[in-house]
C-alpha cells in the first residue's frame, strides 16, 4: 500500500503541547522547592494561563483536529468506536474523553491557582477579589486538581505505551512533526488555523495573562484592593 | 424536652471545658504570633521582591527585626501537649505527627529560628539582593514546618 503524509497537528498546537509540559513540570518542581522559587511558580502560572486560553481559542478557530467540534466525544461518536466502526483521523473518541478531561483538571488548576495563598508571602494574582478562607478553599481545589491532573498524565502517557508497545503506533511523533502517514488514496482534510487565526488568539491570550497578572483586572473590578499594601510608613 | 435542654447544657459545658484555659490559650498565642510573622513578612515581599522600588531599609530592618524577635520568643512554649486538637482563635490546624517526630519537629523550628535571626542580620546591609535570598530562605523554612506539621485543612 502506498502511504502519504498527512497532517493531523497544526504547528502553533504542538507548540502549545510541548509548553505546557514545560509549565507542568516547572510548576510542580517550583512548588516543591518553595522559597525564592514560589515566586517562579507564579510566573509559570503566567505562561500556563496563556496556554490554556489559547488553547480554547484554537478549539475554534484552529485546524480541522485542533477544533473542538471535530473530536467532541458526543454518545454516537462513542458507540462506533467501541464497537470499532470509528475510522478518521485526529483525536478518536475515548483519546477525546481524555483531551476534555486533561483541559477540564488544568483549568481547575489554573484558575483556583489565580486566587490561591501560600501561607507564607505568597498570594495569586487575583487573591485581592476574594475573602482569604474563599482563598485557602481555592488553595485546597488546586492540590486536588493537580492530584488528578497528574492522574491523567500517567493515563495519557500508558495509551501512548499500549499504542506504541501494542498497536505499533507511534503517538508521540506526529506531536512533533505535525503529520503521520496515512493510505495515498486517504483525502486531505486539514484547514482553517493559518497565521491570521494565530495572530489573534495569540493576542487576545497575552491580553487576558496581562491583564490577570499586572493587576489591571483587580483595580478594574476592586478599586479599593489594588492599592499597594504593607508600604505606607507608620511612625508609631 | 426537659432531658433535651439538659443534653444540650451539658454538650455545652463539655465544649467549653474542652477548649477553654491553657491549651486555647498556647492555640491562641502561636495562632496570633504567626499572623503577627505574616504580617512583617508580606512588608519585606512587597518592598523586597515585588515592588523593589518602595524599598524602604528603616522598615526591612523593622519587619526583620519583629519576625526575630517572635522567632526568639520561644514559641515552642506554645506547643504543649494536646494543641493538636483545640480552637484558639479558630480551630488548630497542627497535625499530632509534630508530637511524633519530635527530631523533625526540633529542626523544622531551630530552621526557622536560624532563618529568621539570618534575616534580621542581612536586613542591616540593606542589599535588597542579599535580603531577596534570605528572605527565601525564611520562607522555605516556614513550607517545611507546613507540609509536615501542619493540615490543610482545620481538623
Amino acid at each position: 500500500m502506498t502511504v502519504k503524509q498527512i497532517q493531523i497537528w497544526d504547528l502553533p498546537l504542538r507548540v502549545f503541547h510541548w509548553l505546557l509540559v514545560f509549565t507542568v513540570i516547572t510548576a510542580y518542581i517550583t512548588a516543591e522547592i518553595g522559597g525564592e522559587f514560589t515566586d517562579w511558580h507564579g510566573r509559570i502560572g503566567a505562561l500556563a494561563l496563556g496556554l490554556l486560553t489559547f488553547r480554547i481559542i484554537w478549539g475554534f478557530v484552529g485546524s480541522t483536529h485542533a477544533r473542538f467540534t471535530d473530536f467532541f466525544p458526543t454518545p454516537s461518536r462513542l458507540a462506533k468506536y467501541l464497537k470499532g466502526g470509528w475510522q478518521a483521523n485526529g483525536h478518536n473518541p475515548l483519546g477525546a474523553l481524555s483531551v476534555f478531561a486533561l483541559l477540564g483538571a488544568l483549568a481547575t488548576l489554573i484558575g483556583t491557582g489565580l486566587f490561591a495563598n501560600d501561607d507564607i508571602a505568597f498570594q495569586g494574582p487575583l487573591y485581592n477579589l476574594i475573602n482569604k478562607s474563599s482563598s485557602d478553599w481555592m488553595t485546597g481545589l488546586h492540590e486536588i486538581a493537580f492530584k488528578v491532573l497528574l492522574a491523567l498524565i500517567v493515563l495519557h502517557l500508558a495509551a501512548i505505551a499500549f499504542y506504541l508497545a501494542i498497536k505499533k503506533i507511534n503517538l508521540v511523533k506526529p506531536m512533533v512533526t505535525g503529520s503521520k502517514e496515512a493510505p495515498k488514496t486517504a483525502p486531505i482534510q486539514t484547514g482553517g488555523g493559518g497565521i491570521f487565526f494565530f495572530l489573534i488568539t495569540f493576542a487576545i491570550s497575552v491580553t487576558i495573562v496581562w491583564a490577570v497578572f499586572s493587576g489591571v483586572l483587580v483595580e478594574y473590578l476592586e478599586p479599593a484592593q489594588s492599592v499597594p499594601a504593607n508600604i505606607s510608613t507608620s511612625k508609631w | 424536652m426537659k432531658l433535651k435542654l439538659a443534653l444540650a447544657a451539658l454538650l455545652g459545658l463539655a465544649t467549653f471545658t474542652a477548649t477553654a484555659g491553657p491549651i486555647e490559650d498556647q492555640i491562641k498565642f502561636r495562632q496570633s504570633a504567626y499572623s503577627f510573622i505574616g504580617w512583617n513578612a508580606a512588608k519585606i515581599k512587597t518592598q523586597v521582591v515585588d515592588k523593589p522600588d518602595t524599598f524602604s531599609k528603616e522598615e526591612v530592618i523593622a519587619a526583620a527585626n519583629a519576625i526575630a524577635a517572635a522567632a526568639n520568643s520561644g514559641l515552642g512554649a506554645l506547643y504543649g501537649p494536646g494543641t493538636d486538637q483545640g480552637e484558639g482563635w479558630r480551630k488548630t490546624r497542627l497535625k499530632p505527627e509534630f508530637f511524633e517526630k519530635q527530631d523533625e519537629a526540633k529542626k523544622v523550628a531551630t530552621d526557622f529560628n536560624r532563618e529568621a535571626n539570618e534575616l534580621a542580620k542581612v536586613a542591616e546591609t540593606g542589599d535588597i539582593a542579599q535580603i531577596k535570598v534570605k528572605f527565601g530562605k525564611l520562607n522555605q523554612s516556614c513550607k517545611a514546618c507546613h507540609d509536615s506539621f501542619r493540615a490543610r485543612d482545620p481538623r
